[in-house]
C-alpha cells in the first residue's frame, strides 16, 4: 500500500481554478446572507445574519478553532517531513483525558495541562518508531494510533472514574480573570458616541462615521477579552509555526525532508531525525490541542467518539484547504469551527431544522471543501520511507 | 508472453512467498498485543483501588530466604485472558461444554457480521483504496434492509414469506451500503479527494442523518428508544440448532462463509479481480495494461460497501429484528480484521472469529471482572499497530537466527503493503 500512498503525491500543482471557485462560493454565500437576512429579518436568512454577528457564535467559533488549529499546526509539520499523520484525532483523544485526569490528581490547571501534552508526545514517539524505525505504513499505523487512543482513553476512564466521564474540573481562565484590572467583558460600550457640535447634518454624518469606526474593534475587543487563555495560546502557535517553517534553518529541513530527502541526505542532514522532531513536534501540537479542548469544558466525555468528535480528521482536511500554510490552516479552522458554532447558534435560536441534520453540516461541508480543492499538492516524499544509502 | 500474463505471475510468486510470512506476523502480532494488554490490565490494576488484591506478582522463597518483593494488583490478566478466550466458546476445556451453547452462539453471530464487515473492507484495500467507511455503509444498509423489510414482509406470509422478505432485505442492505460506498468512490475517480478523510466524515454523516431518519419519519411511535418498528416474526432469520434467545442463525453464517469463497473466487480467478488487484498494487502498469482505473475504483467502493450493507443488514434482522440508532463498531472491527487477515479474503474467516470471539469476550470479562470492555478496543488498536509493522518481527525474527539485520533488509525490499 506504500505504492498506492506515493501515487497521491503525484498529483498536480494546486488548481488555482478550484480554490477561486471555493472563494467565489463562499463570498456569495455570506453576501445572500447579508443582504437577505438585512432585507428580510424574519426568514431563516434573518436568523442566520443574527447568529453570524452575536459576539457569543464569534466566541464559541474562536474557541472551537483552537484543538482543530493546533492538531492542523502538528499535521502541517509532520506531512511537510514526509510523515503522514492520520493519527491527530488519537492524540486529541489521548491527551483531552490525561489533561482532565492530572488536573483532577495535582489540582493545577497549568500541570494537568502540560501532562496532556506530555501523554500526546508519548503516543507520537510509539507512532514516529513505528513508521521511522520500522517502515510501517504510515495510513495504517496513524489508524492504529487512533483506535488505541479510542479505547485506551475511555478503558482509564472507566477504571478511575468508573465511567466513561470523568469528573469536571476547572477551566482555563480567560483573560479577565487573569488580570482583574482588565474591563470584563461585556461591559464596553457597544460603540462610541461622537460629540456634538450643534450642526444637524455634521453630527449625523459624525454620528454614523463614529459608529461604523468604532463598533469593529469594540466588538473585537469584547470577544477577545471573554476569549480563554488558550484562544491567545493557539495565536502563538500559529505564529511560531509559520516562523519556525518558513523562516529558520530547521523549518527547511523539515520541508527538504518532505520534499527531497536524498538531497537533505546528501547535505549531511540526517532524515531520520529530521522527521522524528518533526513528528514529536507534531504530538506536541496536537497535545496542545487536547488538553485546551478538555480544559475548555473541565470534563472528559468518552461515550461513541469521545468529546473530540473527528476534530482530528477535520483539522488534516483544514491545512490540506490551506495549503500547509500555518495561518492559512488557522482561517480554514476558524471556518469549520464557525460552522460548528453557527449550528450551536441555530439550535437555540430554534429554525425548526432537526439538531442531528445541523450537526452533520461541518461533515459535508469537509467533503465539499475536498472535492474543491482534491488536486492540492502534498510534499514529494510524503508517505514514503526513506532509506539512507549508509548503513546505520 | 503479455504484459498481463507477466504481472500475474509475478503477483503468483509475491502471494505465494508472503502468505505463510503474513500468517507469522499475524500471530506474532496477537501475541504482541496481548503481551502489552497485560502490562496494561496490570498498570490498571495498579491504579485503581480495591480491598483485596486478585493477582499477587511475587517470587519463591526457598530455604527461607527472605521475600524481596510482592505486588499487588486489582485485575487478574490471567483470568481476563481466559475469560475472554475461552469464556466466549461456552469454556471448551470443561466436561459440559456444549457446542451450541447460549455463548459460542453469541460468539458465532459476532463472527458473522464481522465476516461481511471484514470481507468488505479486503476488497477495498485488496485495490489499494482505505475504505474506512465501512461503519457507515453498515449504518445505512443496515437501516435499509429494515426499512425495506417492514414494506415487504406483511405482503407475503409463510416460509415463501421469510425467504422473500430476507431475500429483499440483504439486497437492500447491500444496494444501499454499495450506493453510499460509490460516493467516495466516484470523489475520489473525479476529484481526486482522498478517500481516508472523505470515508470517515462520511460515518459522522451516516450516523447523523440516519438518526434524523429513525427519530423524525420512521420511528416506532410505541417506544422510548430511537428505533423503528419490530419486523414482524415470519421475517425472522431461522434459528436452527442454536438457542433462539441467542438470535443467531447458522444460515447467516453460511451465506457469510459463502460470500468468502465467492469473493475468494471473483479476486483470484476473474478478469474484474485482476483489474482490482492489479490498480491496488501497481496503478500505472494495470492503466498501462488497459485497466480503466477509475471505473475500477468506484465498482471496487460499490462491491466493498455492498458487503458492509449485508453486514449491517445481517445485524439488523438477525440480531436485533428491528433497527435502533447506536450500532456497535463493526466497520472499524471489519478493518481490523482485514489488516490481521493481510486483506486475504480466507483470512478473513480466521480473523473474523478471532474478533468475534475477543467481542463476545468482552461481555464476559466485563461480568467476571471489574477490568473495563473497553480494553478489547485498546487491543483492537494495538493489533493493527503490530500487524503494520512487519518489519519489527522481521528483525526480531531475524536477531534469534543470527542474519544480520542487513541481509535482512536487502530481501525485504520495500514491501510494505498492508
Amino acid at each position: 500500500m506504500g505504492e498506492r500512498l506515493a501515487a497521491v503525491r503525484q498529483r498536480v500543482a494546486p488548481s488555482g481554478r478550484a480554490q477561486t471557485a471555493a472563494l467565489i462560493g463562499g463570498v456569495a454565500a455570506l453576501a445572500l446572507v447579508i443582504v437577505g437576512g438585512t432585507l428580510f429579518p424574519e426568514t431563516i436568512l434573518g436568523v442566520l445574519l443574527s447568529t453570524l454577528v452575536r459576539e457569543p457564535t464569534a466566541e464559541s467559533a474562536l474557541r472551537l478553532a483552537v484543538p482543530i488549529t493546533l492538531a492542523a499546526l502538528g499535521g502541517i509539520f509532520a506531512e511537510k517531513s514526509g510523515v503522514i499523520n492520520i493519527g491527530l484525532e488519537g492524540l486529541l483523544i489521548i491527551s483531552a483525558f490525561v489533561a482532565v485526569w492530572m488536573t483532577d490528581v495535582t489540582g493545577n490547571l497549568l500541570v494537568g495541562f502540560a501532562f496532556g501534552v506530555v501523554a500526546s508526545t508519548l503516543l507520537t514517539l510509539l507512532f514516529a518508531v513505528v513508521c521511522i524505525e520500522f517502515r510501517a505504513d504510515q495510513i495504517i499505523a496513524g489508524l492504529a494510533i487512533w483506535l488505541i487512543a479510542l479505547g485506551l482513553a475511555p478503558f482509564m476512564s472507566q477504571v478511575i472514574y468508573g465511567g466513561p466521564n470523568t469528573e469536571s474540573v476547572g477551566t482555563v481562565p480567560t483573560l479577565t480573570k487573569l488580570f482583574g484590572f482588565l474591563p470584563p467583558a461585556g461591559t464596553l460600550p457597544q460603540r462610541l458616541v461622537a460629540p456634538t457640535i450643534g450642526v444637524g447634518p455634521i453630527d449625523a454624518l459624525s454620528g454614523v462615521l463614529a459608529s461604523v469606526l468604532t463598533r469593529p474593534p469594540l466588538y473585537l475587543a469584547d470577544v477577545l477579552l471573554d476569549a480563554s487563555l488558550s484562544v491567545y495560546l493557539m495565536g502563538l502557535m500559529v505564529l511560531l509555526s509559520w516562523l519556525v517553517l518558513y523562516r529558520t534553518r530547521f523549518g527547511r529541513w523539515v520541508r527538504a525532508s518532505g520534499e527531497n530527502p536524498k538531497a537533505l541526505d546528501t547535505a549531511g542532514v540526517s532524515v531520520s531525525r529530521v522527521r522524528y522532531q518533526a513528528v514529536l513536534l507534531s504530538g506536541v501540537l496536537a497535545g496542545m490541542g487536547g488538553s485546551a479542548l478538555a480544559l475548555s469544558i473541565g470534563q472528559f466525555t468518552g461515550n461513541g467518539p469521545t468529546m473530540v468528535n473527528g476534530k482530528g480528521f477535520i483539522a488534516i482536511v483544514t491545512y490540506l484547504f490551506g495549503n500547509y500554510n500555518p495561518v492559512g490552516a488557522f482561517l480554514s479552522s476558524l471556518l469549520f469551527a464557525g460552522l460548528d458554532a453557527m449550528q450551536v447558534g441555530l439550535q437555540t435560536a430554534g429554525t425548526g431544522i432537526p439538531s442531528s441534520l445541523v450537526r452533520v453540516i461541518p461533515f459535508v461541508m469537509v467533503i465539499i471543501v475536498l472535492a474543491l480543492v482534491g488536486r492540492t499538492r502534498i510534499p514529494g516524499a510524503a508517505g514514503e520511507h526513506y532509506e539512507s544509502g549508509e548503513d546505520r | 508472453m503479455t504484459l498481463r500474463d507477466r504481472i500475474e505471475r509475478g503477483l503468483a510468486r509475491l502471494v505465494a512467498a508472503s502468505t505463510a510470512e503474513r500468517f507469522a506476523i499475524s500471530l506474532a502480532a496477537l501475541f504482541a498485543s496481548i503481551l502489552v494488554g497485560t502490562v496494561l490490565i496490570l498498570a490498571a490494576g495498579r491504579i485503581t483501588g480495591c480491598s483485596t488484591a486478585t493477582f499477587v506478582l511475587t517470587h519463591p522463597t526457598p530455604f527461607g530466604l527472605s521475600r524481596l518483593f510482592e505486588v499487588g494488583f486489582c485485575y487478574n490478566p490471567v483470568t481476563v485472558y481466559d475469560r475472554l478466550f475461552l469464556g466466549a466458546l461456552g469454556d471448551p476445556l470443561s466436561s459440559g461444554w456444549d457446542p451450541f451453547g447460549r455463548q459460542m452462539a453469541l460468539t458465532l453471530r459476532e463472527t458473522t457480521v464481522l465476516l461481511f464487515a471484514g470481507l468488505g473492507v479486503a476488497v477495498a484495500f485488496r485495490a489499494g483504496i482505505f475504505n474506512i467507511g465501512a461503519q457507515g455503509q453498515l449504518v445505512v444498509g443496515s437501516l435499509a434492509s429494515v426499512l425495506a423489510v417492514l414494506q415487504v414482509a406483511p405482503l407475503v406470509g409463510g416460509v415463501l414469506g421469510t425467504a422473500v422478505s430476507l431475500s429483499v432485505g440483504l439486497a437492500a442492505g447491500a444496494l444501499a451500503g454499495g450506493l453510499y460506498a460509490a460516493i467516495p468512490g466516484v470523489l475520489k475517480s473525479y476529484v481526486d479527494a482522498n478517500e481516508v478523510i472523505t470515508t470517515i466524515m462520511l460515518n459522522f454523516i451516516a450516523t447523523g442523518v440516519v438518526g434524523y431518519l429513525v427519530l423524525n419519519h420512521v420511528k416506532d411511535p410505541e417506544s422510548f428508544a430511537t428505533q423503528t418498528r419490530t419486523i414482524p416474526d415470519h421475517a425472522n432469520v431461522p434459528t436452527i440448532l442454536f438457542e433462539p434467545t441467542a438470535n443467531f442463525s447458522v444460515l447467516a453464517l453460511g451465506v457469510g462463509v459463502l460470500l468468502v469463497g465467492g469473493v475468494y473466487y471473483l479476486l483470484a480467478h476473474t478478469a474484474f479481480g485482476y483489474d482490482l488487484r492489479t490498480s491496488g498494487l501497481q496503478p500505472e502498469a494495470a492503466e498501462y495494461g488497459g485497466v480503466n482505473s477509475k471505473r475500477t475504483i468506484v465498482a471496487s467502493f460499490g462491491l466493498s460497501g455492498a458487503l458492509a450493507g449485508i453486514g449491517g443488514a445481517v445485524y439488523a434482522l438477525m440480531i436485533l429484528g428491528k433497527f435502533q440508532t447506536g450500532v456497535p463498531s463493526y466497520g472499524f472491527d471489519g478493518i481490523t480484521v482485514s489488516i490481521l487477515a493481510g486483506n486475504n479474503p480466507l483470512g478473513v474467516g480466521f480473523a473474523a472469529f478471532l474478533f468475534g470471539v475477543l467481542k463476545s469476550g468482552a461481555g464476559v470479562v466485563n461480568f467476571a471482572t471489574d477490568v473495563p470492555p473497553q480494553l478489547v478496543d485498546t487491543l483492537r488498536g494495538l493489533i493493527i499497530l503490530f500487524v503494520a509493522m512487519p518489519e519489527f518481527f522481521r528483525l526480531l525474527g531475524g536477531r534469534m537466527k543470527g542474519v544480520t539485520r542487513r541481509v535482512n533488509r536487502d530481501e525485504s525490499g520495500g514491501e510494505t503493503d498492508g
